[in-house]
């Protein structure tokens, strides 16, 4: 679901070997913050429509189509920004006055320098880079080298 | 990604010529060094490859640890701690203060080993001198300069001393390339790409990656040698008073730290394996729960967490030539996020210790510890990854407490901040900004 969701292959989301984790480091944080009902109702929702289109799934739960999205689309809002920011936004939070809301927390180090925003920038957070000396001097490689899917594979 | 999958899947398939079922391939004392890991397992997880990452650590320590003949090289007709204690592969390695010379002069793999700077009574010449008394290179000759991590001081108040040296494969890299020299470097057309170990396979033999060692050393009583790897050495200090003359004294010394990075195939941001000797420091749970030996090289268990705080950098000033009145107290903190890292440790050194016991129930070798391998799991072949140079390391965090004292910061540990081998080495460089391949050594050449 998150695959669909981010547009990242699942194997970048949740490789086979993951030293990190933070596939289950999210979806426990997300639990614990929207409770298993609703998030048993997003799965389940995920479910009946996974053999879709990544692009159609995506859609779908986000209800990017929706001006006012159902509570469960506005979950699949939080992890969407869960997996790029490597924070917790509440479900709905909106921001005023020109500006993004405020997160609840940035779930950890690791989080906030794993964030897909990075990648799909071709860039770093601020204070931690993969990248060796020099590398500004250098294009960056293709978003496909970041996992981002840029063709038809991922989406469950 | 996908290359990972083709290199692991490739390794996969070789495993399957294995005939080992759930247990990683057992530790041999063997001479041979082993040209990469050798991957046997049959599920594509952490817990899994894990284990054959601390075989082929272990692997490569007897190896380097293995008696050497008049020649100085490996004599596979000895073994390993046969008598106890014994010279090693690795200390017949070039010191990188020997590849390095001043005005960038050419260095030679059989040179002699550059001589102590003051006169000292007792030198046999091919004496080890040892210096450096913090783990990053400019602190080796520079007194003037701080010692960035910190200086490690024993529980007798002397200075723990380090050396790092490096194979042929690495020199021979270095001397072709010219890298030894900083003219050299400004002309070298980069990348600077050391030459990959690898298995054999088919027809091919197997191949030493280069490799860069790092020894950590205590001053140690005689009495104390059926304890330690040791050897007769020169210790060299910085003058006590500025304008004054080196202080370099012969001592014994016992090996307390070693560090091994082997450049291979299967990871192109090396292997990076670290040992300790088993009295270094007890771990932040077994001074939680009071199960402390009654001595240890680098903590004392009957002072107080106020009196002696842990890990706590040194006052200064810092005068290496003099005995200190502050001792470290030191704590291995648990910077592993999976609990496979310890267990694996723990079990391939019951394995290891075993054999070595065989050889000699006084083997000093079974003293020595691996705290764990770090290797990338996504490694790209032989060249990183462009979306993750660093390739994903597991463990995320690892410390040698003689050799990253003072980078131990957990709960939970921190990037740039908690000791990462790798993350730290992708940021070397040479003299001209160009990246070193994982290595600060190139930064010596004058």
């Amino acid at each position: 679901m998150s695959a669909a969701l981010t547009g990242f292959l699942s194997s970048v989301l949740k490789p086979a070997l993951d030293p990190v984790g933070l596939a289950r480091t999210y979806y426990e944080f997300a639990l614990t913050q929207v409770g298993v009902s609703a998030m048993s109702a997003l799965m389940g929702a995920f479910r009946a429509i996974q053999t879709q289109p990544p692009q159609v799934i995506a859609d779908t739960l986000l209800e990017t189509s929706n001006s006012a999205p159902s509570d469960q689309a506005k979950i699949a809002q939080s992890i969407v920004a869960m997996w790029y920011l490597g924070a917790w936004y509440r479900p709905g939070q909106t921001g005023g006055g020109g500006f993004p809301p405020t997160p609840m927390q940035v779930i950890s180090s690791e989080a906030y320098t794993n964030g897909l925003v990075w990648k799909v920038m071709q860039s770093h957070p601020m204070g931690f880079s993969p990248f060796t000396f020099g590398y500004w001097s250098q294009q960056p490689g293709p978003l496909s080298s970041f996992g981002v899917n840029t063709g038809s594979g991922g989406g469950q | 990604m996908k290359k990972l999958i083709i290199l692991f899947a490739a390794l996969l398939v070789s495993a399957k010529a294995q005939t080992q079922a759930t247990a990683p391939p057992p530790i041999v004392l063997s001479p041979v060094i082993p040209g990469d890991v050798n991957i046997t397992a049959k599920t594509v997880s952490i817990d899994a490859f894990q284990p054959d990452f601390d075989v082929y650590s272990w692997n490569t320590f007897i190896a380097l640890n293995w008696p050497v003949g008049p020649d100085g090289k490996t004599d596979p007709r000895q073994q390993i701690g046969a008598r106890g204690d014994n010279d090693t592969v690795w200390e017949h390695y070039r010191d990188v203060r020997d590849v390095f010379l001043p005005n960038g002069k050419k260095p030679s793999w059989n040179g002699s080993p550059q001589e102590p700077p003051v006169p000292v009574k007792g030198f046999k010449k091919g004496m080890a001198v040892l210096s450096q008394v913090g783990k990053t290179p400019n602190v080796l000759t520079d007194a003037s300069q701080p010692f960035n991590t910190g200086p490690l001081i024993d529980q007798n108040g002397n200075y723990t001393r380090f050396q790092i040296l490096i194979n042929k494969t690495m020199f021979d890299y270095i001397l072709n390339n010219s890298l030894y020299s900083k003219a050299g470097q400004k002309v070298f057309t980069p990348p600077v790409n050391f030459t990959c170990g690898s298995l054999a396979s088919g027809s091919k033999p197997a191949v030493e990656g280069a490799i860069m060692v790092k020894a950590s050393w205590k001053v140690i009583d005689p009495s104390e040698q059926s304890q330690f790897h040791s050897e007769e050495v020169v210790v060299c200090s910085p003058p006590v008073k500025e304008g004054g003359k080196p202080v370099c004294e012969l001592k014994t010394m016992g090996l307390v730290g070693l560090h091994i990075a082997h450049k291979t195939k299967s990871a192109s941001q090396w292997l990076w394996s670290t040992f300790e000797h088993v009295d270094n420091a007890p771990t932040d749970a077994d001074v939680r729960s009071g199960n402390l030996k009654p001595k240890y090289n680098f903590y004392n268990p009957k002072c107080t967490a106020q009196a002696c705080p842990a890990n706590a950098i040194p006052p200064r000033p810092w005068v290496p030539a003099l005995v200190s009145s502050f001792h470290s107290q030191v704590v291995r903190n648990n910077m592993f996020n999976l609990p496979i890292y310890a267990a694996s440790a723990s079990a391939r050194n019951g394995d290891a210790w075993k054999l070595l016991l065989g050889v000699n129930p006084n083997s000093v070798w079974r003293n020595y510890e691996l705290i764990s391998t770090m290797w990338p799991t996504d490694p790209g072949n032989c060249a990183a990854v462009p979306g993750d140079p660093l390739g994903a390391p597991a463990p995320t965090f690892m410390a040698n407490t003689t050799l990253e004292t003072y980078l131990q910061k957990s709960n939970p540990p921190q990037p740039n901040v908690s000791s990462q081998c790798i993350e730290c080495h992708s940021n070397a460089t040479m003299t001209v900004p160009v990246p070193s391949d994982f290595t600060y050594i190139l930064q010596r050449a004058q």
